[in-house]
C-alpha cells in the first residue's frame, strides 16, 4: 500500500515537472569587469530580466474551425486550407470586394485575339517575405507542379485549359515510360514560358529565379479560355518556392520556416490544432497589413461562443443555436455580422432513375418544396431562399428568378401531368442523406413537407458521411434523390455552369445531359466578348432552371460574430475564415476601443 | 514472475494480430476510401487517384494476391496491404517494413506524413512530452489522479458514514458525474469558471502552464471519479461487513488501521480491476476535450480517421490502444499481488 501511496506521489511530481511553467530564460551577456587593475571582457550567464512593457501589438484574433490536413498551394483544396494559404501568398491576379478579377503579383494581363494565349506581366521587384526576388520562373514552377501528375492534387484539372497538361496531369506513372513522361511535361513546358525583356526564354535553375527582368509569363491553351485570368488568382498557383519545397520534403508545409509567400502576413507559427500566427509582411508590394492575425482552432461553436464574450477572440463564427440568442441581446446583435455565402445547395433528382426521369415529376417537387419555410424552419434564418444556381454576389447570378417557386396546386398539377398520374402510382422514392443530427432534421422536415404539398411518402436512408460521398460520386450508385451544394472556386459564371453542369462534367453523377446547353456553354466558354459571354451564360442558367433538373433549394450565408473595435473589413461572399479576408490586409483594429 | 511476465508479453503477439486482423477486415468493408472528401466540392479526378493508390500501396491487393501466385510469385502473393502494413512490402515500388518495425504507415488524410510523425513527433524545438501522444498521456494521468484522489476518499467516507447526509451527498454527486456527459459539464464549467469568474481564460493561450490543465483534467476524470467512488463505497460496505474487520476491531486494533490496514486494502481490488483500462480510455479518448479546448492530443485523430477513412491512422490508434490495453492489464496483475498476498503470478 505505501509502495502504492508512493507511486502515486512520484507520478504527481512527474506530472507537476512536466506541465511546469517555463523557468526564465537564462543568456548569456558580454559585461566589462576589472580582473586585477585590468579591464576585462568576460562572458556570464545570468537570468534575462523581465522584458519592458512594448506597445501592445494589434493582432486580430480568430476562431477559423477545424485544423487543416495540409497547406500546400498545390495539393489543398478545403476552405480552412486555403484560408491559411491566402494570408501567406497572392496569385498573379486578386479579387477585390466587388469579387471582380484585378490584377495581383502581375500588373496586367493580355489575351491573344482568340483567346488561346493569355500574356501576364509581373509588377518590377517583387520580392518574397524574406526580400528575395519573385519573378515569372517562381509561377511557372508551381503551375507546373500543379499539374505534374506525381504532386496529385486536388485540383490538378483546374489547370487542364493550358495546352498538354491534361495528357500529363491525367499520365498514369506506372503505365507511361520516364521517355513519355518527359514528353508530356516538355509539352506543358513549352506551353508556360517565362520570358525576359527580350521576349527570349528565362535562365532555368537557381540563375532563373534570380533574373530580375523575368517578368513575363505567357500561357498557350489547347482552346480559347478568356476566364483563365481569374483562375489564375485562386491558390493553384500561389508561388511557393521550389527550394523550400524541396528542403522540406512532403512535409515542408508544417514548417512556417518554409512558408515563405508573396502575400501580405507571413506565416510566424504554426501550431498544430492550437494557433497558427500570421504578421504583416514589409515585402509585400501593395497596401501592407495593419494587424497580425492569429487563428485558433476550437471547433464546438458553443465554446468559442463564450470565448468571444469573454473577449478573448475578435471574430468567430455564429452558429445557427446561438443566432436567437444573439439577436435578442441589444449589444451582440449589433456584432453579428450576416452576408451571403458561395455556395448553392439543391435536391438533386437522378435523370436515369424513376421516377426523376420524368420531368414533370421533377417539376412537382420543385414546386412543392416551400424554401422560405426552411431557410426560416430548418436553417433558423442563415441561408436565403433560392430557385437559381449562381449566388448572390458573383457575376451571372439571375436576380429575380422566380420560376418553380413554392406551389403546392402547381406541384399536384404537375404531377397529375407526369406518366405516372397520381401519387399512388409512383415508385418508392427515398432521400439519401449523410448521417448526422443535423441531416436528419434537415430531410426529415423534406419528407414531411413533401408529404403535405404533394402527398408522397418518402422514405429517410442515413449513410455514414464517407460512404454518402461515394455514393454521390459515381452516377451508378448515386442515390435517387439527395442534397448536394456547389461551392464557388472563382467569381466566374464558367466555374458555375460550364464546370458543372456540362455533360459528363459533375452533374455525370445524376446523369443530367443538355446538348443544346453544352454547345451555349462551349461557346460562352470561348467567346472573348465579356458582354456576350455574360449572356450566353445567363441563356444556359436559364435553360438549366427550365429543366428542372434539381430542384434549387438555398445559399448559404457567412455568419460572424465581430467585435466593434476591428475596423475596415470589406465582405465577399469568397470569404474564407472571417469577414473580410478576401482583402485582409484592410483589415485595423481601433486600440482606442479595447476594453480597458 | 519473471516466467509470468514473459509469457504475458509473448501472449501480445496473437493478441495483436488477431486486432489488426479484424480492424482490417472492418475498415475496408466500409464503403468509400480516403479520396472521398466533401461531396460539394472538385472531386479527385479518376487519373489523379490511380496515381495516390498506387503511392500508398491501395493499388495492392488487400490480403493476397492470388494473380502473382498464378504466376509463380510467391514473395508477389504475400505483397499484399495487409501484411506490407503489419510486416513488410512494397509501396510503388520500393520496400517498406511495417508495424513490426514501428512505422505506423503513412496518413492518408494528411499527406506527405507518417502516422508516427503525427502522434509521436513534438513541434519543432519542442520536447517529446509536447507530441500529441505527450498531451494526451499527461492529460490521461492527470485525469485519473484527480478520479483516484477525490474518487477514493469520497467512497470510502460514504462508506463509513452509510446512510447519513454525507452519503447521500457523495451519492447524489457521483451519480451526477457519470449521468452528466461531459460536453455539458465542459461547457457548464468553462462558463463558471472562465466566463463569470473569470478565473482561467476559455481559450488556454499556453499549455505550459499548469492552470489550465485543471478544467480539461477535471470534465475527462470527472465520469471516471464518479464510477471509482461507486465502486469504492459498494466494495468498502461489503468488506466492513466480513469477519476479519470484527476480528481486527476485537483485537483492539486503531479504527485507522483496521480501516486503511484490513478494509481499504481488501476492497481496492474491483477499483485497481477498472483503473487500468480506465486510464487507457483516458488517454486515448479525449475527443471532447480536444474539441472543446483546443487541446493538442490524439483523440481527436483517432475519431476523425474514422470518417476520413484514413486507413493507417485507424490501424495505428487502434493497435496502440490495443497494446496499451494489454500493458495495462498485466500491470494490474502485478499491483493485485500488492493488494493481497494471496494472490500469486504464475
Amino acid at each position: 500500500m505505501k509502495k502504492f501511496l508512493l507511486l502515486t506521489v512520484l507520478v504527481v511530481a512527474v506530472l507537476v515537472v512536466a506541465c511546469a511553467a517555463p523557468t526564465p530564460e537564462k543568456v548569456t551577456v558580454k559585461e566589462t569587469v576589472v580582473v586585477a587593475g585590468t579591464p576585462q571582457v568576460v562572458e556570464k550567464v545570468v537570468t534575462a530580466p523581465a522584458p519592458t512593457a512594448a506597445p501592445k501589438p494589434k493582432v486580430l484574433r480568430v476562431n477559423g474551425g477545424a485544423f487543416p490536413d495540409i497547406i500546400d498551394p498545390q495539393k489543398s483544396s478545403f476552405v480552412g486550407e486555403i484560408a491559411h494559404l491566402h494570408l501567406m501568398y497572392e496569385g498573379l491576379t486578386r479579387f477585390n470586394e466587388k469579387l471582380e478579377t484585378v490584377p495581383g503579383a502581375a500588373e496586367k494581363w493580355e489575351y491573344n485575339k482568340d483567346a488561346t494565349q493569355l500574356t501576364f506581366t509581373l509588377r518590377k521587384s517583387l520580392k518574397y517575405s524574406d526580400g528575395s526576388l519573385l519573378n515569372a520562373m517562381r509561377f511557372k514552377f508551381s503551375i507546373m507542379r500543379n499539374i505534374n501528375p506525381k504532386t496529385a492534387g486536388e485540383y490538378a484539372t483546374i489547370t487542364n485549359e493550358i495546352k498538354g497538361a491534361e495528357a500529363w496531369q491525367s499520365a498514369d506513372l506506372a503505365k507511361t515510360s520516364k521517355d513519355d513522361l518527359a514528353k508530356l511535361e516538355k509539352a506543358v513546358d513549352a506551353s508556360i514560358e517565362a520570358l525576359d525583356a527580350t521576349g527570349k526564354a528565362c535562365k532555368t535553375g537557381k540563375d532563373g529565379y534570380a533574373q530580375e527582368d523575368c517578368l513575363t509569363l505567357r500561357l498557350t491553351f489547347g482552346a480559347p479560355a478568356p476566364y483563365f485570368h481569374t483562375v489564375m488568382g485562386i491558390w493553384v498557383a500561389y508561388p511557393a518556392k521550389e527550394e523550400n519545397i524541396t528542403a522540406g520534403k512532403d512535409i515542408w508545409w508544417t514548417s512556417a520556416k518554409y512558408h515563405v509567400g508573396n502575400g501580405a502576413f507571413v506565416l510566424k507559427n504554426l501550431e498544430p490544432y492550437v494557433r497558427a500566427r500570421f504578421e504583416p509582411n514589409p515585402n509585400y508590394w501593395g497596401e501592407k497589413a495593419k494587424v497580425a492575425v492569429e487563428y485558433s482552432y476550437i471547433t464546438d461553436s458553443a465554446v468559442s461562443y463564450q470565448a468571444y464574450k469573454n473577449n478573448e477572440f475578435d471574430i468567430v463564427g455564429l452558429a445557427a443555436e446561438d443566432l436567437e440568442a444573439t439577436m435578442k441581446d441589444a449589444t451582440l446583435s449589433k456584432q453579428a455580422t450576416i452576408y451571403p455565402g458561395a455556395c448553392t445547395f439543391a435536391v438533386m433528382f437522378h435523370q436515369e432513375k424513376e421516377p426523376f426521369t420524368d420531368k414533370k415529376v421533377r417539376e412537382a417537387f420543385a414546386y412543392g418544396l416551400d424554401r422560405e419555410s426552411w431557410v426560416k424552419d430548418v436553417l433558423r434564418g442563415l441561408g436565403s431562399p433560392t430557385l437559381t444556381w449562381i449566388p448572390k454576389g458573383y457575376p451571372g447570378y439571375k436576380e429575380g428568378e422566380k420560376r418553380y417557386s413554392f406551389d403546392a396546386a402547381a406541384a399536384k398539377k404537375a404531377l397529375s401531368e407526369s406518366k405516372y398520374g397520381s401519387v399512388d402510382k409512383l415508385p418508392p422514392i427515398t432521400l439519401t442523406f449523410s448521417d448526422t443530427a443535423r441531416n436528419r432534421t434537415r430531410n426529415e422536415w423534406l419528407q414531411k413537407k413533401w408529404k403535405e404539398s404533394l402527398g408522397v411518402d418518402m422514405k429517410l436512408n442515413p449513410v455514414d458521411a464517407t460512404t454518402y460521398t461515394a455514393m454521390t460520386k459515381d452516377s451508378k450508385t448515386a442515390p435517387q434523390t439527395y442534397i448536394l451544394g456547389w461551392c464557388a472556386d472563382y467569381p466566374d459564371p464558367q466555374n458555375w455552369l460550364s464546370v458543372y453542369w456540362k455533360t459528363g462534367a459533375f452533374s455525370e453523377r445524376i446523369k443530367y445531359s443538355n446538348k443544346e446547353l453544352d454547345k451555349i456553354l462551349v461557346q460562352a466558354d470561348t467567346t472573348i466578348d465579356s458582354k456576350t459571354r455574360m449572356e450566353l451564360y445567363a441563356k444556359a442558367q436559364d435553360m438549366l432552371v427550365a429543366d428542372a433538373a434539381v430542384a434549387f433549394a438555398w445559399n448559404n450565408v457567412n455568419s460572424y460574430m465581430v467585435k466593434p473595435w476591428v475596423k475596415g473589413i470589406k465582405t465577399t461572399p469568397q470569404d474564407h475564415w472571417f469577414p473580410g479576408d478576401t482583402t485582409a490586409n484592410t483589415v485595423d483594429i481601433d486600440l482606442a476601443l479595447l476594453p480597458k | 514472475m519473471g516466467q509470468f511476465l514473459v509469457r504475458r508479453l509473448l501472449w501480445l503477439i496473437p493478441v495483436m494480430f488477431t486486432v489488426a486482423l479484424i480492424t482490417f477486415v472492418l475498415m475496408h468493408a466500409a464503403p468509400g476510401g480516403p479520396w472521398d472528401r466533401d461531396p460539394g466540392r472538385r472531386q479527385i479526378d479518376p487519373a489523379t487517384q490511380i496515381n495516390l493508390n498506387r503511392q500508398f500501396g491501395l493499388d495492392k491487393e488487400v490480403w493476397f494476391d492470388l494473380d502473382a501466385l498464378k504466376k509463380g510469385d510467391l514473395l508477389g502473393f504475400f505483397d499484399t496491404q495487409f501484411i506490407t502494413y503489419m510486416i513488410a512490402g512494397t509501396v510503388d515500388g520500393e520496400w517498406r517494413c511495417g508495424f513490426i518495425c514501428g512505422n505506423l504507415g503513412p496518413s492518408y488524410a494528411q499527406r506527405g506524413m507518417m502516422v508516427q510523425d503525427i502522434v509521436l513527433a513534438p513541434p519543432e524545438d519542442a520536447p517529446i512530452w509536447n507530441s500529441k501522444a505527450g498531451y494526451s498521456i499527461r492529460l490521461g494521468v492527470l485525469a485519473l489522479l484527480i478520479a483516484v484522489l477525490v474518487g477514493l476518499p469520497v467512497g470510502i467516507i460514504a462508506a463509513l458514514k452509510q446512510n447519513t447526509w454525507i452519503d447521500y451527498l457523495s451519492l447524489f454527486v457521483a451519480t451526477v458525474g457519470i449521468t452528466i456527459p461531459n460536453f455539458v459539464m465542459g461547457i457548464f464549467l468553462i462558463i463558471i469558471f472562465a466566463v463569470w469568474f473569470h478565473l482561467i481564460p476559455v481559450i488556454p493561450k499556453d499549455w505550459s502552464d499548469p492552470r489550465y490543465w485543471i478544467l480539461p483534467a477535471v470534465v475527462l476524470g470527472v465520469n471516471l471519479m464518479a464510477t471509482t467512488a461507486r465502486l469504492t463505497r459498494s466494495s468498502m460496505l461489503d468488506v466492513m461487513r466480513q469477519d476479519y474487520i470484527r476480528t481486527a476491531r476485537a483485537k483492539g486494533l486503531a479504527e485507522r488501521v483496521v480501516i486503511f490496514g484490513h478494509m481499504l486494502k481488501n476492497a481496492l481490488i474491483p477499483v485497481v480491476t477498472i483503473l487500468g483500462p480506465a486510464l487507457v480510455g483516458l488517454i486515448t479518448g479525449s475527443f471532447i476535450i480536444e474539441t472543446m479546448f483546443a487541446f493538442p492530443g490524439w483523440g481527436r485523430q483517432y475519431v476523425t480517421a474514422i470518417s476520413q477513412r484514413d486507413y493507417s491512422m485507424i490501424m495505428a490508434t487502434t493497435l496502440v490502444f490495443a497494446l496499451l490495453i494489454q500493458l495495462a492489464n498485466i500491470s494490474v496483475d502485478f499491483v493485485y499481488t500488492m493488494l493481497d498476498p494471496r494472490i500469486k503470478l504464475s
